[in-house]
């Protein structure tokens, strides 16, 4: 909820949240007859589960300081489905960049249009998934923040938003570390960090009333011919093995049976 | 994986394409329920029903609820659950945005509803009868009592039940003792017990509203003398603070077959002379305002029993298409056959097109009587008014009576699909079957059910209702002649239609006449041919869809769906309604026997 003009909060903090309409985790993935691209007819696609961590962080930070939060996403007609679940949830303004010439160019070229969106948005802040589940690239979030000349911290689970600057706990091996970061500046989410709240039913009655433009790369004095790419292509793509069927260890006493299960992982497996 | 709870593709079929339920927005009460807002409830209540309610469903029918000291435990995770649906403001989907409603279609809260009653009813039953609970005190409170009471309940601070059922007064309602005394400032004593109250104590809600028919000192006997009260566990002050506990004691719990996440309390009011309640409507007017909740209570419930059907045939199309056992019956002398998945074996695809054609019929006949309440909100004129109600009434028994009957047998029939398995908890069959078996007694038996159906709803402002209802059927048959592929089943249903329209003469004046015992006694057996033969309107109405969509050029996607559409109508008139005609046969020849025989002649 976006404070009146009278409840104006001291530390307003404008929020661009990177939102990917993915795949959901729960959808039969079949490789399409080309051989290098995935059936997307039958799938149903929901919010890369990670960039709801950064909605739901946005809206957290918005609640608590006042403040704006802007969702965008490079995609076709059908990502502004993802964009009106997140205002839904409550965010403020949805762009979606859709234009033929911006996909399927990997992630560096996303990352610079993004970027060049971003610039357009005054922004105090943003929040990114630390990669989408669908390529699993990790590249987006750091790469924009490298755009836009600003700090980049990754893998976040908790933030601390101070006068001017932000404190994050993100987390590394075996740990977690806590740096501080002036603003403006991005970061990228890991599961911890909060947990999502569902779009509640005012939330979508509301949210088709709220703003959501769509823009081309023209918009931001981008042409085609200046997004290279992809840097890497698909040779094949290929479903993993199906697992084989489980093996019993035979044997006439539970001591020989231990004997062989030993043996077996010793030897075959090569696990002790 | 195919789908769980229920199948998307065949709810956004009956909303958009069966119905085109967006053309309620062109009326500026439903404006904002466009296609892509009615899209988008339905699928975040299918978002939070799938990762939310559904795991609750079989810990909370394991866990069930536990009576101590007066007090009742619901299972524990009930708890979140309560709180996160309570947050998105899913209980009062149509009711008036002014009191905490959402002002939605009927028949898109039905859709919603598919899913989050389908993902735990048992949890949803709190929702549900506190729902009811907030009507009757909209459609009958004073404006005091609404500001009073509403907007906590809409919102699920607090829930609702309705205490109407005493163990001497059950389906005969008017049979009740418990008493109301006005006191001197307005407020009733109210001493009496009432038994299976659904959701009668619980630890979810810091208060909870009693609706409780009782009869004020002095009041005729019989249902003319009933009053409708609310009587809140905590007493509510006029300012809608909390004040003492009222003297309302859960004196137990039951243990029941089913649904064990919803507490069935037996409740005792005044056992130490300090039960208050306030008056809602007028005195001696309580049964009045029980049958205007009729339509929405006996709705849900066949909603409830329908949701069980749902999930179990989805249920049993997953393990038929993964379970492999024996070869195909083709191959059953070729020894290096391979083990086929068992949706190749002739009788469990029985089994299968059995589920499916009942499943979309009973999906269609709940959303319709959904439409109809909204085309009476929207309604031109008082004509239109009195169509669509007319309708609705006569559709209501059928959907409460006839639906949970098909949606048990359902349940039977997809555990029977998973052999020795389906009858062991490992899987959900067994409690799906045990949960859906309550919907055929509760809220008015079938037995009541049916009755209803040939007592009132038959001969209704001169069978009017029923001739419109038989008009709408008549008017997809036409179209359905006008379509290659469904001439036979457009035939068969016709004739089906036709022979209803007699037999309903038939019964309907057997009733009025020396006879009627024997009536009555195919009351059942004349709501079930009833359901048939909407569930052959259904069916042929959706292939009359399909088979336009077909024609069309459909995507690649949606042909199969569409065939199956034409299927379903095919295997139903080739094989249930040939039953149906049956069965309307013996109700002609209204065979004695259940009349005739002596009560000793039963044995025993």
């Amino acid at each position: 909820m976006l404070p009146g003009p009278g409840a104006r909060k001291e530390k307003n903090v404008d929020i661009v949240v990177l939102l990917k309409q993915v795949p959901a985790t729960e959808s039969l993935i079949q490789v399409a007859d080309d051989g290098v691209s995935i059936k997307t007819e039958e799938l149903k696609w929901v919010i890369n589960p990670y960039d709801e961590f950064a909605v739901e962080e946005a809206l957290r930070i918005r609640e608590a300081q006042g403040g704006s939060v802007t969702v965008l996403s490079v995609g076709t007609d059908k990502a502004v489905e993802a964009i009106r679940t997140a205002l839904a949830m409550g965010a403020d303004t949805g762009v979606l960049v859709n234009d033929p010439a911006a996909l399927g160019k990997g992630a560096l070229a996303t990352a610079r249009v993004l970027a060049a969106a971003v610039k357009q948005i005054p922004f105090d802040l943003v929040i990114a998934g630390q990669r989408a589940v669908d390529a699993d690239q990790f590249q987006v979030g750091p790469a924009v923040a490298e755009y836009l000349r600003i700090p980049n911290v990754s893998m976040v689970i908790k933030t601390e938003l101070l006068d001017g600057s932000i404190r994050c706990h993100r987390t590394i091996e075996g740990g977690t570390v806590v740096v501080e970061s002036p603003l403006p500046m991005l970061f990228t989410t890991q599961r911890g960090l909060n947990e999502p709240r569902y779009a509640s039913l005012p939330g979508i009655m509301k949210a088709k009333k709220k703003p959501l433009e769509t823009k081309t790369l023209a918009d931001f004095g981008l042409d085609a011919g200046a997004l290279e790419g992809p840097t890497a292509r698909i040779r094949a793509l290929s479903p993993p093995a199906e697992r084989g069927g489980g093996r019993i260890i035979e044997g006439e006493s539970a001591a020989e049976k231990a004997a062989a299960l030993v043996k077996a992982l010793h030897e075959e497996a090569k696990v002790i | 994986m195919a789908q769980i709870i229920a199948d998307r593709r065949d709810i956004d079929f009956v909303l958009h394409e069966q119905f085109e339920v967006e053309q309620l927005s062109e009326h500026e009460r439903f404006q904002e329920f466009t296609k892509k807002t009615i899209d988008m409830v339905v699928t975040e209540a299918r978002n939070l029903a799938v990762k939310e309610i559904l795991p609750t469903r079989e810990e909370s029918d394991r866990q069930g609820c536990v009576f101590e000291d007066g007090k009742v435990t619901v299972p524990e995770c009930f708890h979140r659950v309560w709180e996160l649906y309570k947050e998105g403001e899913w209980l009062a989907m149509p009711e008036d945005p002014e009191y905490g409603g959402q002002g939605m279609p009927t028949c898109v809260a039905l859709a919603a509803s598919d899913y989050l009653v389908g993902a735990n009813y048992a949890f949803m039953m709190y929702s549900g009868l506190t729902h009811g609970a907030g009507k009757l005190v909209e459609a009958f409170g004073t404006e005091q009592q609404k500001k009073m009471f509403l907007k906590k309940m809409y919102t699920g601070e607090w829930t609702g039940t309705m205490l109407l059922t005493e163990p001497e007064a059950g389906s005969d309602v008017g049979a009740l003792t418990t008493a109301a005394v006005k006191n001197d400032d307005g407020t009733y004593s109210i001493a009496g017990s009432k038994i299976f109250i659904s959701s009668g104590e619980h630890d979810m809600a810091e208060n909870i509203i009693h609706p409780v028919l009782a009869r004020i000192e002095g009041a005729p006997a019989g249902t003319k003398g009933i009053s409708l009260f609310i009587v809140p566990k905590f007493w509510v002050n006029e300012d809608g603070s909390l004040g003492e506990l009222n003297d309302v004691v859960c004196t137990g719990i039951e243990e029941k077959m089913g649904i064990h996440g919803n507490s069935t309390c037996s409740l005792t009011m005044g056992g130490k002379g300090g039960c208050r309640g306030l008056l809602l409507g007028e005195e001696n007017k309580g049964m009045r305002a029980m049958f205007l909740m009729m339509n929405d209570a006996r709705l849900l419930v066949g909603l409830q029993g329908y949701t069980c059907a749902s999930n179990a045939y989805l249920y049993a199309l997953n393990y038929a298409r993964e379970r492999v056992q024996g070869k195909n019956l083709l191959k059953m002398m070729d020894k290096d056959a391979p083990s086929v998945p068992i949706i190749q074996h002739p009788d469990v695809r029985r089994m299968l097109i059995t589920m499916k054609a009942f499943t979309e019929g009973m999906r269609s006949l709940l959303y319709y009587a959904g439409l109809c309440e909204d085309r009476i909100k929207v309604a031109a004129d008082a004509d239109e008014t009195a169509k669509w109600q007319g309708i609705a009434d006569v559709l209501i028994p059928i959907c409460k009576g006839y639906v949970t009957e098909r949606a048990f047998e359902i349940c039977s029939t997809a555990l029977q699909v998973y052999g020795g398995y389906g009858y062991i908890k490992d899987y959900p069959l067994e409690q799906l079957l045990r949960d859906v078996r309550i919907t055929l007694i509760y809220e008015g038996t079938n037995g009541i059910q049916a009755m209803d159906l040939l007592g009132r709803k038959l001969g209704m402002n001169k069978g009017k209702p029923v001739m419109d209802l038989l008009g709408e059927m008549q008017q997809i048959v036409a179209q359905a002649k006008q379509i290659d592929v469904l001439q036979a089943p457009a035939a068969a249903t016709e004739k089906a239609i036709n022979r209803l329209a007699e037999v309903g003469m038939q019964i309907g004046a057997t009733a009025m006449s020396p006879k009627v015992l024997e009536a009555f006694s195919f009351a059942h057996p004349f709501m079930m041919v009833t359901g048939d033969v909407v569930m052959a309107w259904m069916l042929l109405w959706r292939a009359v869809l399909a088979a336009q969509k077909l024609e069309k050029g459909a995507k690649k996607k949606d042909v199969a769906f569409y065939e199956g559409q034409i299927k379903s109508i095919d295997f139903f008139a080739g094989q249930m309604l040939p039953i149906t005609m049956g069965k309307m046969e013996a109700i002609m020849a209204m065979n004695p026997a259940a009349i005739e025989i002596s009560e000793e002649s039963f044995g025993g």
